[in-house]
């Protein structure tokens, strides 16, 4: 059997991850020092230490002013990048504007060509899809995230539960901060944002849906939307205000065209 | 005196030669800037224990910074990219732990 051994014996050491721990713990002052350092004397040896002084220093401003310039730079990154997506934002506001308005100029040209039947039909049917702006009475809910930090925020799938419950409760027509809702409209999210249709929503949302303002909150409440959200509100704290109103305004979708689809 | 003198004029010379140092010479720098102060701290102690040698203390600092740089390169020639620096730091960490706390106890007797 061999003999064991003991710590600081050379010939074999009980454990090499603990014997390097203590190598580096022991040898932190480079023996050098001891070996060398009486034997010199002092004066004749100044110049080592004007040479790493210099060296010293070098490296020191070096890193200190790479560190000093990164930091604009990465401040003026973000900076170009908010303005970036400010700037795309409002191209796409001014797309849209233009969108509405060129819609608004196709319908004046129906209604120049078409009859009144036509037109009727044209009128309910763009009223049903989303097409054209409509107004009338109805319900308005505002939701909004719980109170506190890192309390409960509102999802997505929140907002899919309540428009679904809207629908279900007998809504002609739905808008979300003002974006209408069509059966192409999207509601998802994207980062920490709700986005509906692709635009990001900033809270609290607010929801409009034209319909029987009598009925309408009655028959939502008892839809599943309208359960999901009560359990939201007592369970996780989040805002839900349902109210009435006597006339609401809704926009047109001005994106509900086709490109691909043809009457068969 | 000399010395201090000396350190400045590498501050002022470290700003205005950094635009003309080639961008590569940044990952050598903050290794190269642990191996000085582990010579930093041993001279230190080494001036409390009486045993200070500036031939020493420049050998030791001038091989400690080159030798960090060449483990950094042969690093990224090798392929394992920072995980030989963060080796490096290890132990030159532990060294500068034990050495500061050696300068502790030579100042303060505890």
């Amino acid at each position: 059997m061999k003999r064991r051994v003991v710590r600081g014996d050379s010939e074999r050491p009980v454990a090499w991850s603990m014997d390097l721990l203590r190598q580096i713990r022991e040898s932190a002052l480079d023996p050098d020092y001891k070996a060398v350092g009486k034997h010199i004397n002092p004066s004749r040896w100044r110049w080592p230490l004007v040479a790493v002084a210099l060296v010293l220093g070098l490296v020191v401003a070096v890193q200190g002013w790479y560190t000093y310039k990164a930091s604009p730079d990465t401040a003026s990154e973000r900076d170009q990048l908010i303005s970036r997506i400010r700037a795309a934002d409002k191209t796409n506001d001014d797309l849209r504007a233009q969108q509405v308005a060129l819609e608004q100029q196709i319908t004046d040209l129906q209604k120049k060509q078409a009859d009144t039947t036509t037109q009727a039909q044209l009128d309910a049917q763009g009223a049903v899809s989303g097409g054209t702006a409509v107004t009338g009475p109805g319900m308005v809910i505002v939701v909004d995230d719980a109170q506190g930090t890192n309390a409960a925020q509102v999802t997505d799938e929140d907002l899919r539960q309540l428009v679904n419950g809207a629908w279900e409760a007998g809504a002609e027509g739905i808008a979300i901060n003002g974006h209408r809702l069509t059966t192409r409209t999207s509601i998802r999210s994207a980062g920490s944002a709700i986005t509906v249709d692709y635009r990001s929503l900033l809270r609290p949302y607010r929801i409009e849906a034209i319909g029987d303002p009598k009925t309408l909150p009655a028959r939502f409440a008892n839809t599943p939307g309208g359960a999901w959200w009560a359990d939201a509100k007592n369970n996780y704290g989040l805002a839900y205000d349902v109210s009435t109103s006597e006339s609401l305004t809704l926009p047109a979708d001005p994106g509900l065209t086709v490109t691909a689809a043809r009457k068969p | 005196m000399f010395a201090i003198l000396a350190l400045l004029i590498g501050i002022a010379l470290g700003i205005w030669l950094e635009p003309s140092l080639p961008a590569g010479l940044t990952t050598y720098l903050p290794i190269m800037i642990v191996a000085a102060l582990d010579a930093l701290f041993g001279a230190l102690r080494a001036w409390f224990d009486g045993t200070f040698s500036d031939r020493v203390f420049a050998v030791s600092f001038f091989s400690n910074v080159l030798i960090a740089a060449l483990i950094v390169f042969i690093g990224d020639q090798i392929g394992v990219g920072s995980q030989l620096s963060t080796a490096v730091v290890v132990v030159l960490g532990i060294r500068i732990f034990t050495n500061a706390a050696a300068i502790r106890r030579a100042i303060f007797h505890a």
